[in-house]
């Protein structure tokens, strides 16, 4: 009857192993290298620990934690109302978390006279009420905008947080990521976006202030600079077990410095 | 009590403050920021906050499960309901002139419509309705033996556009766009097609309005040769002009000229009340209408209003003689038709106590009008009539109206045993309690 011991030890070890699994899915912006690196340091100093990562957007986050495939939904925008009401319907109690800030600063070409913008002119910019450079200070042309594409959370975010929640303008121009829209501002003169202050210091563009407020730590943590968001783990209630550890973790002194390296703004 | 509810029963209770309304959770936002901004609560508990209001908003409020586009900016359901009670009688023209048999007729009819209506970004829009009987001139349903169920159709479904303040567009099945009375059009009936719109502003208190529509009138099938085979196109223009002036710009004075002709086609089996069944030919209309609204002619809410309308069908006589074949020497060819009204009210008809009277004269020429689009509700339908109409209404309250219509017509031209003109006598009662929501 030896068989009935191995069978045991190895129910305990799939359990084990399982307990200390932690699946997080959701938000590109936090799941394609913030997590993932806070996840390798975790791993660090917890081995027995393994990860599920899937980035695939905020809204799969959330209904991933709702319907119970992921422990942790990572979200760069906050829950809505029928998410949140899906969420009640099967009595799950969503408990969002702040992991850390991002925020959005507008780049403009390097060569751009135009030295600032006002919160109005963005608005008016992005939505195509203005449509030239002289109407906000700059030599003449047609601007260029440059935006996310439509599945980014980030593309709605702007939206909400710069444009009133109006339609971007039907000339805008959907880039896959940050990297893209630095890129096609750099080469065009008349282009404007939007990029995460990771993505900053790219070669052949400018920041500029917003009613004379630059985006930085201080200025976003001050919420004197506007286009600035929290980001989010959403949990089913408070968090137990490994991912309540995880999130201490990533809440902690370690996981903000990450939150720093990677170009995120610390939650103090 | 710990912090959060204290923080929560405090932004609800300042939500209930600011918007008395179902919606707070969702206009807290704001109060929220300040909260945050103000060093009285974290963000961490800001965003716990939001999602407990979330929470109440969707399980309290009907609104809240809603889920609707992000580009809707207005979203409006509204519609009407109407018990009528009816009695009419109608006294056929006899060929011989021998003593004419009146119908009487006295029946209970409904009338549901349901409209939904959604303005979306950059000046689109949209939009639907559904109501109770199938033809285009009523939407009225009689009560039927057997407690019978009723089927509803669809009314109105269009897509419009307003790129600019002057500029206007819509394609689909639609209100009616012109400035007109129901001597031509009735107010059931929603053209469908295509509507184009300009508007100038002249000065601070004038308007001038081009508006031309394309209003499809009937499918033919293509593969028979002629007339038969031609769809049945209306064509409408008409260009608007309005004066505003004292007191307060309240008042105004509209004048309206148009023109209105059809392609050359057949058309057959139209559900329309006196519908004509046959050719589109000899239909060129010019029209004429127009009004005088004067404000506060009797103190403050009171308004008087003249208004007329006029049509003249330039081709009448090859209409009367070769399309409706009537006999040239017994009978004119009625290419004119006109009315001028009357009426005097007090409140716009929203609000409990307004009321309204007005009474019109019209005659109404055989060939003069389309017979598929003027109103059933005035000597039935048909042409060669000449007659008044008596309507008055009051708010019984915000939201019910009740109404009391009544016409009586006589035939101008006599002896016409026409379809379309065979009416000797006509009258008719209506009587209307409207609940609108």
């Amino acid at each position: 009857m030896k068989f009935f011991p191995f069978l045991f030890a190895a129910l305990t070890l799939v359990s084990t192993v399982s307990a200390q699994r932690l699946v997080i899915k959701g938000s590109d912006t936090l799941g394609a290298k913030l997590v993932p690196t806070m996840a390798e340091e975790y791993k660090v100093k917890n081995p027995g620990v393994s990860f599920e990562i899937a980035a695939e957007g905020s809204t799969t986050g959330i209904s991933a934690m709702i319907d119970g495939t992921a422990q942790i939904g990572m979200s760069s925008r906050r829950a809505k109302t029928t998410e949140v009401s899906a969420a009640q319907a099967k009595g799950v109690t969503m408990k969002p978390i702040i992991v850390c800030y991002d925020g959005m600063a507008v780049c403009l070409n390097a060569n751009n006279p135009v030295k600032g913008l006002t919160r109005r002119q963005v608005e008016q910019i992005f939505t195509g009420d203005i449509t030239d450079w002289s109407a906000v200070g700059g030599k003449a042309g047609k601007i260029s905008i440059y935006t996310r594409n439509t599945s980014s959370g980030t593309y709605s975010d702007w939206k909400d947080l710069a444009m009133k929640k109006r339609d971007y303008a039907g000339s805008s121009q959907k880039m896959a990521g940050n990297e893209q829209i630095a890129a096609e501002v750099a080469k065009n003169a008349n282009g404007i976006g939007y990029l995460g202050l990771a993505y900053i210091n790219a070669e052949g563009i400018k920041i500029v202030p917003i009613d004379g407020v630059t985006a930085n730590k201080e200025t976003i943590l001050s919420k004197k600079y506007p286009y600035a968001r929290p980001t989010f783990f959403y949990t089913n209630g408070e968090p137990t077990g490994e991912a309540a550890k995880f999130i201490d973790f990533a809440l902690g002194a370690e996981g903000q410095k990450i939150v720093e390296k990677v170009g995120f703004i610390t939650l103090k | 009590m710990n912090k959060r509810t204290i923080l929560k029963r405090f932004a609800v209770a300042l939500g209930f403050a600011i918007s008395a309304s179902a919606i707070f959770a969702q206009d807290s936002g704001p109060l929220i920021d300040l909260l945050v901004r103000k060093g009285i609560v974290t963000d961490q508990e800001a965003e716990e906050l939001r999602v407990d209001l979330l929470k109440d908003f969707t399980a309290n409020s009907s609104a809240g499960k809603l889920n609707l586009s992000s580009s809707l900016s207005e979203f409006k359901l509204s519609g009407d309901l109407r018990m009528r009670y009816e009695a009419n009688s109608q006294t056929p023209e006899l060929a011989t002139g021998g003593a004419p048999v009146s119908n009487e007729t006295s029946r209970q009819r409904l009338r549901f419509r349901f409209n939904g209506d959604f303005l979306l970004q950059k000046g689109w829009s949209a939009g639907f309705a559904l109501e109770t009987t199938q033809a285009s001139d009523s939407g009225n349903q009689t009560f039927t033996g057997g407690a019978d169920d009723y089927g509803i159709f669809l009314t109105r479904a269009y897509i419009g556009w307003q790129p600019n303040l002057n500029w206007s567009f819509a394609i689909g099945k639609q209100k009616n766009p012109f400035l007109t009375t129901d001597l031509r059009w009735d107010s059931d009936i929603n053209p469908q097609g295509l509507f184009q719109g300009y508007k100038m502003m002249l000065g601070v208190k004038d308007t001038l309005e081009f508006r031309a529509m394309q209003h499809f009138m009937f499918e033919n099938n293509e593969q028979l040769i002629g007339p038969a085979g031609r769809d049945a196109w209306m064509f409408e223009q008409q260009a608007v002009y309005t004066r505003w002036f004292a007191p307060e710009n309240l008042s105004n004075v509209i004048f309206a000229v148009g023109y209105n002709a059809y392609s050359q086609s057949t058309m057959t089996g139209l559900l329309n009340s006196a519908a004509f069944a046959g050719s589109t030919r000899a239909q060129n209309y010019g029209t004429l209408a127009g009004e005088v609204n004067l404000a506060k002619i009797n103190g403050e809410g009171t308004s008087l209003k003249f208004y007329w309308d006029g049509s003249y069908n330039f081709t009448g006589d090859t209409r009367a003689y070769r399309v409706y074949n009537l006999n040239r020497a017994a009978f004119d060819a009625g290419e004119a038709a006109w009315l001028v009204g009357v009426g005097y009210g007090y409140g716009t008809g929203k609000v409990q106590g307004d009321y309204s009277a007005r009474l019109d004269y019209r005659e109404v020429g055989v060939s003069a009008i389309d017979p598929n689009t003027n109103d059933s509700d005035w000597g039935f339908g048909k042409t060669n009539q000449k007659g008044l109409k008596l309507a008055l209404a009051y708010n019984v309250n915000d939201f019910t109206n009740f109404n009391v219509t009544y016409f009586d017509t006589k035939i101008i031209d006599e002896k016409m045993t026409f379809a379309l003109g065979n009416l000797n006598r006509s009258h008719e009662l209506l009587v209307d309690l409207v609940l609108k929501f």
